[in-house]
């Protein structure tokens, strides 16, 4: 898919949800255009901050819960969000995601990524076919190869089925900054659409050599982790922000984190998870405003080191 | 590579939160409303076998316990806790299977001669069971707030295998360790889940039933085993 994601859109479905009225600091910064980014390999744009499901959409058969997380859903669409991040590896998200998709009847504005997990590298198809069935969509946008789990097999595979335009594009994926050695090896040796790792204001590992990579490359950088599981806010929420995060564009701790990350300019869009609306909507407020500056980001980084 | 694995902790497998898995003891009790009255049956049941003690009664009791390791095995385990935590559905084939192999147990068994107990021993061990019984289901109540996630013996997991070590000393030492097998590893996975997802409170319960798994494994009373 590719949605066109106008200013005038964005200020509609802020309206729409009530936020405006409750947020009147998240309307006066979006004064500028919401943040998008392009895919450098097709020049698509996208949202730049999309939406995680590891453990948040794994409710499993239960109705509330699975309304519940609809609710998150609607509220991400409605702030403009596109891309929704998942993997056959976590457990019921992508049958509770296909539920939450129907209901909502949605798919028109979802930017579907995905992963293939398994050891067996003949089965990528197959994952593939079982995830498009849960998820209800005839095809996935993106498909990554999660962990390098049988990188190889799979990428190849991937690859036949870009071609054959089963899927649009292909990626890899890391976390917790594992194997940053062999997925520096496989972004020089093959033709990726995307990258998935991890970067937080703590975790800058993929500052030194992926990041500037991906830019060389021209592929795009999806952000896992973007709030190091939660342990941010455990850490620092009870901390005030800095006086001068407003100049940054940071009117609370997920726009500070968030803005960290987007202000690098090597990333496409991060993925923050979470089961509540009104964190989703926090988080969508780091998609509008002013982005932090070269010298605001190390300003950020060292005030988090000092808490 | 290997050294990646160092890079894991208990947290990156814990695919769920909290508030998922509290809701399951929710769930499961409004679908099965008004059944749970079996399940308080028996544990009076159970408790009166055990003040009972003759070889009849022991019977009662493992079978019994075969039903509420069927019934929480096939129910919570594998309808409600797998879908969202894939071992789950292998502890519940476990759980059935025990359920099982205690069912034939229970009726093929031949016990030649029973060790008499007291009648004060008998009635505490029973009166025993039923209050802890009665009170470890309300852990989870502690641990939500939320009446409604009572987690009653025979129906959910934990408070069943915290059930069962006690009432497995019924069985002869011989074949006694292969039923504390179960407890002991279901113990441990437990106390690793619960305490990794903050439900700090739950982690009493498989960590008694690991204490006493080990404790029946390594002690086994002579007065509760077979002299035939
Ligand atoms: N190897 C891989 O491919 C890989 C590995 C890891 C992650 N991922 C992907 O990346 C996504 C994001 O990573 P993650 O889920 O591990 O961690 P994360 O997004 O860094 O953190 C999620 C946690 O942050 C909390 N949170 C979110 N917004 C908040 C807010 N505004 N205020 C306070 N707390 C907030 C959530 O709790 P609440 O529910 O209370 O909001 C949740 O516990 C995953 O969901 C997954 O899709 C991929």
């Amino acid at each position: 898919m590719a949605t066109e994601l106008t200013r005038r859109k964005f200020l509609m479905a802020l309206a729409a949800t009530g936020l405006s009225l409750r947020l009147p600091s998240l309307m006066a910064a979006s004064t500028g255009e919401t943040i998008t980014r392009t895919i450098p390999s097709s020049g698509e744009t996208l949202p730049a901050i999309g939406m995680g499901t590891w453990r948040t959409f794994n409710v499993g058969g239960d109705q509330y819960l699975i309304d519940q997380r609809t609710d998150v859903l609607k509220t991400f669409f409605d702030l403009g969000g596109t891309l929704v991040d998942s993997s056959p590896m976590y457990g019921s998200a992508a049958e509770v995601m296909g539920e939450a998709l129907d209901t909502l009847n949605a798919r028109d504005k979802l930017f579907s990524a995905t992963k293939i997990w398994t050891g067996d590298g003949d089965a990528t198809r197959e994952q593939d076919r079982a995830s498009r069935r849960k998820w209800g969509i005839e095809r996935f946008d993106l498909q990554q190869v999660h962990n390098l789990v049988a990188w190889q097999a799979h990428l190849e595979t991937l690859q036949q089925m870009k071609a054959n335009g089963e899927v649009r594009y292909v990626g890899i994926t890391t976390s917790h900054g594992r194997r940053h050695g062999d997925f520096e090896r496989i972004m020089e040796a093959e033709p990726l659409d995307f990258v998935q790792l991890t970067y937080n204001v703590l975790d800058r590992e993929a500052e030194e050599r992926l990041l500037p990579l991906a830019r060389e490359r021209g592929i795009a950088v999806i952000v896992n982790r973007p709030f190091q599981g939660g342990s941010l806010f455990q850490r620092f929420q009870s901390e005030p922000l800095p006086s001068w995060a407003g100049e940054a564009g940071c009117g609370n701790w997920a726009e500070f984190f968030l803005k960290f990350i987007l202000s690098h300019p090597a990333v496409t869009c991060a993925i923050p998870a979470t089961t509540k609306v009104e964190h989703m909507k926090e988080n969508m407020g780091a998609m509008v405003g002013p982005l932090p500056d070269e010298q605001q980001r190390s300003q950020m980084a060292d005030y988090v080191a000092g808490l | 590579m290997d050294s990646n694995w160092l890079s894991y902790s208990l947290s990156d497998f814990l695919m769920f939160g909290p508030e998922v898995f509290l809701r399951l003891f929710v769930r499961i009790n409004q679908d099965i409303w008004p059944w749970q009255g079996i399940a308080v049956i028996m544990v009076v049941a159970i408790g009166a076998l055990l003040v009972r003690g003759d070889i009849l009664a022991r019977r009662g009791i493992l079978l019994l316990m075969a039903a509420a390791w069927l019934w929480s095995g096939a129910g919570f385990l594998m309808e409600y806790y797998g879908p969202v935590n894939l071992p789950a559905t292998w502890f519940g084939w476990a759980f059935v299977l025990q359920g099982a192999l205690l069912t034939v147990v229970a009726l093929v068994w031949r016990w030649d001669t029973v060790a008499e107990q007291s009648a004060m021993a008998r009635w505490s061990s029973g009166i025993g069971w039923v209050v802890i019984m009665g009170l470890s289901p309300l852990l989870t109540v502690a641990q939500s707030g939320n009446w409604h996630s009572v987690a009653l013996f025979a129906v959910t997991p934990h408070v069943t295998a915290l059930g069962a070590v006690p009432c497995m000393l019924v069985l002869p030492r011989r074949i006694r360790w292969l039923f504390l097998l179960l407890p002991l590893v279901w113990g441990l996975f437990s106390v690793a889940t619960l305490w990794t997802l903050g439900t700090r409170v739950l982690v009493v319960i498989p960590a008694a039933t690991l204490a006493l798994a080990v404790l029946a494994l390594l002690f086994s009373p002579r007065r509760a085993q077979n002299r035939g």
